[in-house]
């Protein structure tokens, strides 16, 4: 187990982009090493000891014996844990936008809120939000047809808009409320949502929706029957035929607009 | 002297047959515009000269005070903003990506409060369209969708549209079906064969209704859609699939309600639709009459349209991350170069906030709100009128502006070469 | 500046491996220099590369970049050295295609396709492309104008208006694209055959190919008519290209070159009755290429992976949306043409893409004289530039082409006959397709070779033909070609071991034909009251001004006989 911990030497002005903080970019590194990875700070490119105070263990390792812990104000600290395959990242309190960037493996776990573009096109693994998720959660990135492939994202709180938006695999479970448009153009993979959303798969071709709270529904959605599941009723839906659609949209009875 | 065919600096109508009248190096008359590009035209009262504010105070200073001062502040900044570019000329705009990429700043445009929305649309679905003289020609059916042309683009539908006539479309507004939809009556609707009033924050769910009905799966779509009647909708979906030669034209009423870009996605796939049924294109009423220039022109330099991001070196595109009102919004900008746009005036209020917080260079012919905060002010020919330059009208036609009389200010793209001079310069001295 | 030893291909000049120096004096080809010396000894050397059919600038292209963010983050290299950043795979930015153009030994390019309303654009955009000389070829095959004067059978104007738009658009050629469907799709349809009327103007495509031909040839522009056939991408259309071939075969050129130069003519040489019995017919059409010398082709070559179709057959890009279920962009133009962009993945076990790929190495082997067969992929319909090198490894080897098939779809070998082909091509019919021909068949006299006087245009490369058997070391043939060792423009160094050195500007050619007056005075009536009365811009804000060609070579062409001779 290669424990690093990493905090902010102070408060972050301009965003941060720190796409080197991730078990497979430290696994193999010194701490001296460590310490000299390029973090970006607007135009300025930096070490990593210019802005953050890094301390833990030394030692060469495999990415899925290491635990990052990201202790502090990491909310203006983008692109933590990108494309890490193994391993572990623990954000103590928020995290900046784009964490979680193409992750294919291991643990990404936030204890305070997320920004914006939680898990982009995600593959695999699994990230877990204690607070509130941002916009686009598990989404892709413009003009691509598919965003998330694989992997898991819980969000504990409420999430923005655009939950999922072109999701084509892996599952996404937010505890409380969406914002607009959740699980929009989907191809596939599952979302869940514990509270209220508006118009959740729009243009969705393939893939499941679950919203406990209320919903307002898309005019090419078409109510098919109700089904019982944990012990609760559900309308169950099928849509978005706008797009001859192929997925399912369950709604708890007595929540619809 | 008269110039015959000039081309007003407006809006996106860009019309080129305005006559202007010169006498002495001014601008006496301007035949054919319409209000709005007569007053830019005709003018008013400029800037006179460059300043920098001292204590509180703008003070005069010289042009190359001004630059070196600007190039100080764009040098210090981690991530300077370089906003605006829609009402100058492609020069000019293709001047200012340099200076974007050298001094590794963000650089985007109106769009981001105008038509964003649907350049994110066209990024998911594509843009099936046309040039304005294919509507001129052929369209027996138009549609203004959250757009109101009757006062923000005058001309347009005598020039381009409702009332115009050509080959194929000899009776002009009598051989015409116009339809508005809009939430609530406008100028426009008034001049309308069918007006369609939609509850605010509802395009998404009609647009979508639509395209159910025009495919024919209208007994799916409930009784009523957006506070429409699905009869009433229906009528309008069956009025489009009768069309020999249809066209959307749309604009902020749809690009900056609920839904945003969704709306205009959503909207571009009811056009591919109806290409399977008959013939229909779409277009967006660009506001600026070069809003489409700097488009074209970071989009042909860095692969993007807009809101690029060249703090590392190469072009990073987010809207939503990397546009001008997103860096504002989370105060991760810290300098701001406004050129040829009145930030001030047309951000929301917290970017307006924000941005009176970091130092802000102004390149302008004009006084305007954006003023009020700057710290450099640097006052420039107007393009169009006296710099002649490219622009790019709202169907993406290039046309050159002419210069009509002389002037003793210098262009934005002279502007911007010395300012990049005087970065280059520093930079050297600096021993990078 | 000397190149020394280099084992030189200029088969323009009867040179087919020679070890020879070369010399260079302000930008020219000369007998005797002195000065910088490169060391070429045993290196492969050839003239310039020189791209006769790809899309590189306009409105078309910029929709593409537009539309694709998807595609614009691939490819990204940041700025550094004397280089702007670079973006973009199938659409790259105007940085990149320079550069990117450069490195691989390629010098020039020309644009395949621009409305002569929308040629500013164009010039902007190539005025952003470093490096490379280059030429836009103009659109006419749905031309109201064009149209009419067909109908009339007046060549006269219709030469009148020829020169026109070239000179209005600083066009380079004619060129023509699914000639009067391009007009039909104006309202949604298409045209079917060659005989199939315009709807509203009364001509068949067949009279407004064969009307174009005589104009062209009445001009003795440099080029020839450069043309993508009716039907494009349906299954069974090679009939239509044998017929619109054979409509041409006794016109008579005005210069010592083909009367027609087919464009991409993979996509067009299609078997079969539907998609499912699809097949290569790729044979019938080399047959054809051998037995007639009024045509050339450029083969318009397919590779597996992501690309952007974009063209002015509007009517094929719409199916093509509708197909794959993708994105796509319409762009309608008054009076004069219509194109699409949609975005495209070839498969390797899809079996129609198979044969497609297969069909474009076919008729590069089938067709006896390398002269008549240009390599391209229609950057970047069947594949961006940069892939260029896969290509001629291809060709050059069997073994490669045996291991790629292979890999596709089993059903290939059933409808294609590629894998009983055994010949390879070698470096001079390498040379002769990628540099000789293309100059050539445009009319580009200091192209293409290196003669005394032709431009210092000259790529080297990491590769000792002498040594190296492309049959079996293709892989050292691909990389090698990736990456010139050295690249020289005008006689300037511009990429070495592809890092790019040196950024000048290149020229822009373009055609100034001329006519009688009274053609001219003709023309301009129909000219008046179109702009009167159908066209949405005024007449002086039309044509293309000096300001966006700041770096011309102008060919003079027209009605009298002239030598073809370049103006400053």
């Amino acid at each position: 187990m290669k424990t690093i911990t990493i905090t902010p030497l102070k408060a972050f002005e301009i965003s941060v982009e720190a796409e080197n903080i991730s078990p497979d970019k430290l696994a193999p590194l010194t701490l001296s090493q460590i310490r000299s990875l390029e973090i970006w700070q607007g135009n300025r490119k930096r070490k990593l000891s210019d802005l953050f105070r890094a301390e833990g263990d030394d030692d060469p390792a495999k990415a899925e014996d290491v635990t990052i812990t990201l202790r502090g104000d990491f909310s203006r600290v983008k692109r933590i844990g990108e494309g890490m395959t193994a391993g572990r990242v623990e954000v103590e309190g928020s995290v900046g936008m784009h964490a979680g960037n193409n992750m294919k493996g291991g643990l990404l776990s936030v204890r305070g809120d997320a920004e914006d573009w939680l898990g982009r096109e995600m593959r695999g693994g699994r990230i877990t939000v204690g607070g509130n998720a941002g916009n686009y959660v598990g989404a892709g990135y413009r003009g691509e047809k598919c965003g998330m492939r694989g992997g898991e994202i819980e969000v504990g709180g409420s999430a923005g808009n655009y939950l999922g938006e072109h999701l084509c695999g892996g599952s996404i479970h937010v505890h409380g409320d969406a914002g607009d448009f959740p699980g929009a153009a989907n191809q596939g993979g599952t979302i869940f949502i514990g509270g209220s959303t508006y118009l959740p798969g729009a243009e969705m071709t393939k893939g499941t929706i679950t919203v406990k709270g209320k919903a307002r529904i898309l005019p090419g959605y078409q109510k098919i029957e109700t089904v019982a599941m944990d012990g609760e009723d559900w309308q169950k839906y099928a849509g978005d035929l706008v797009e001859n659609g192929k997925g399912e949209l369950f709604v708890r009875v007595g929540s619809s607009l | 002297m008269i110039v015959e065919d000039a081309i007003c600096s407006f809006c996106g109508c860009l019309c080129d047959d305005i006559n202007v009248e010169v006498e002495e190096s001014k601008i006496k008359r301007v035949k054919h515009a319409c209000r709005l590009g007569s007053s830019k035209i005709l003018g008013h009262s400029r800037i006179k000269a460059p300043m920098i504010r001292r204590d509180g105070e703008l003070m005069e200073v010289s042009y190359q005070e001004a630059y070196d001062r600007a190039a100080e502040i764009l040098l210090h900044a981690q991530k300077p903003l370089l906003y605006g570019w829609a009402s100058t000329v492609c020069e000019a705009q293709k001047k200012g990506i340099l200076l974007a990429e050298e001094v590794g700043g963000v650089l985007d445009s109106t769009a981001t409060v105008c038509h964003g929305p649907s350049v994110i649309g066209i990024e998911e679905k594509g843009l099936p369209g046309a040039t304005l003289g294919q509507v001129k020609n052929r369209a027996d059916t138009i549609v203004f969708w959250g757009c109101n042309p009757a006062e923000a683009h005058p001309r347009h539908s005598l020039r381009y549209s409702s009332n115009v006539c050509g080959r194929f479309t000899p009776e002009g507004r009598e051989g015409r079906k116009i339809i508005v939809v809009d939430v609530r009556e406008t100028r426009t609707s008034k001049n309308a064969d069918e007006t369609v009033i939609i509850q605010p924050g509802t395009d998404y769910e009609v647009i979508s209704a639509l395209r159910m009905l025009v495919v024919g799966k209208g007994d799916v779509v409930p009784d009523e859609v957006g506070g429409v009647p699905k009869a009433e909708l229906d009528g309008l979906a069956k009025m489009l699939l009768a069309a020999r030669f249809g066209t959307v034209f749309f604009g902020l009423g749809i690009t900056h309600s609920r839904g945003r870009y969704k709306n205009i996605d959503n909207a571009l796939s009811l056009v591919a639709e109806l290409n399977s049924h008959t013939k229909f294109v779409i277009m967006p009423m660009r506001g600026h009459y070069n809003v489409g220039g700097i488009g074209q022109a970071l989009a042909w330099s860095s692969g993007f349209p807009m809101s690029v991001d060249f703090t590392r070196n190469a072009p990073y595109f987010n809207p939503g991350e990397t546009a001008a009102c997103d860096l504002l919004a989370k105060a991760d900008t810290d300098a701001a170069l406004i050129i040829a746009a009145d930030a001030a005036s047309n951000f929301p209020r917290a970017a307006v906030k924000a941005l009176a917080k970091i130092p802000v260079i102004q390149i302008d012919p004009y006084e305007n709100p954006t003023t009020l905060i700057a710290e450099v002010v640097i006052p420039s020919a107007i393009a169009g009128i006296e710099v002649a330059g490219t622009a790019y009208r709202m169907d993406g036609l290039a046309l050159r502006m002419r210069k009509l009389v002389d002037t003793s200010y210098p262009s934005d793209e002279e502007i911007l070469s010395h300012i990049l001079e005087s970065v280059r310069r520093m930079r050297a001295g600096e021993g990078a | 500046m000397i190149i020394k030893g280099g084992i030189v291909y200029d088969p323009a000049n009867d040179v087919f491996g020679e070890e020879m120096d070369l010399c260079v004096n302000e930008g020219r080809i000369v007998e005797d220099a002195k000065g910088e010396e490169i060391d070429a000894r045993g290196l492969l050397v050839m003239p310039g590369g020189v791209d006769a059919h790809s899309h590189i600038a306009g409105t078309k292209v910029n929709t593409g970049r537009i539309m694709r963010p998807d595609d614009a983050r691939l490819g990204i290299e940041p700025r550094s050295g004397v280089c702007r950043p670079s973006t973009g795979y199938t659409v790259p930015n105007c940085y990149a295609m320079g550069y990117r153009y450069a490195r691989m030994g390629y010098t020039t390019v020309f644009e395949a396709a621009t409305p002569i309303i929308e040629a500013r654009h164009t010039h902007e955009e190539l005025e952003e492309i470093p490096i490379l000389d280059k030429g836009a070829l103009t659109l006419f095959g749905n031309n109201w104008e064009v149209m009419e004067c067909v109908r009339d059978k007046d060549i006269s104007k219709l030469a009148a208006y020829v020169a026109w738009g070239l000179r209005s658009a600083r066009g380079y050629g004619v060129k023509i694209v699914n000639p009067g469907g391009g007009e039909a799709w104006g309202f949604g349809s298409n045209v079917k055959s060659l005989n199939d009327p315009v709807p509203s103007f009364d001509v068949t495509p067949a009279e407004i190919i064969a009307g174009l031909a005589r104009a062209n040839e009445m001009l003795h522009l440099p080029h020839s008519i450069h043309l993508h056939f009716n039907n494009l991408g349906k299954p069974g259309n090679y009939t239509t290209a044998l017929e619109t071939l054979e409509l041409l075969k006794d016109i008579k050129p005005g210069r010592m070159r083909q009367v027609v130069h087919v464009a991409h003519m993979q996509f067009s040489a299609y078997g079969g009755t539907s998609w499912r019995d699809f097949e290569s017919k790729a044979p019938v059409i080399a047959d054809y290429f051998n037995s007639h010398n009024h045509a050339t082709m450029d083969l318009g070559q397919l590779l597996f992976g992501s690309a952007t179709t974009m063209t002015a057959d509007a009517p094929l890009e719409y199916g093509n949306a509708r197909l794959t279920h993708n994105k796509w962009s319409n762009h309608d133009i008054e009076l004069e043409e219509s194109s699409g962009v949609v975005p495209m993945v070839y498969f390797r076990k899809m079996l129609v893409n198979a044969v497609q790929w297969a069909i474009g190495l076919e008729l590069a082997l089938l067709t006896r004289d390398p002269w008549k067969v240009l390599m391209t992929t229609d950057h970047p319909n069947g594949s961006p530039f940069i892939n260029y090198p896969e290509v001629i490894a291809l060709l050059m080897s069997k073994p490669k082409r045996d291991a790629e098939m292979a890999t596709l779809h089993e059903q290939l070998p059933k409808r294609t006959s590629l894998g009983g082909i055994e010949r390879e091509l070698d470096w001079t019919q390498i040379a002769i397709m990628t540099r000789a021909a293309p100059a050539r068949i445009l009319g580009l006299e200091d192209k293409g070779h290196l003669g005394p006087g032709a431009d210092a245009d000259i790529s080297i490369y990491n590769l000792r033909p002498e040594e190296v058997d492309p049959s079996q070391d293709h892989v050292l043939v691909k990389k090698a070609l990736a990456a010139a060792k050295y690249t020289i423009k005008s006689g300037i160094v511009v990429s070495q071991e592809g890092q790019i050195l040196a950024t000048p500007e290149g020229k822009t050619f373009w055609v100034d034909a001329g006519v009688p007056q009274a053609d001219m005075d003709r023309l301009m009536v129909d000219l008046q009251e179109k702009f009167e009365k159908y066209y949405s811009v005024r007449l002086s804000n039309y044509a293309v001004q000096d300001a966006y060609v700041p770096n011309p070579k102008v060919i003079r062409a027209g009605i009298k006989v002239e030598p073809m001779k370049e103006v400053a």
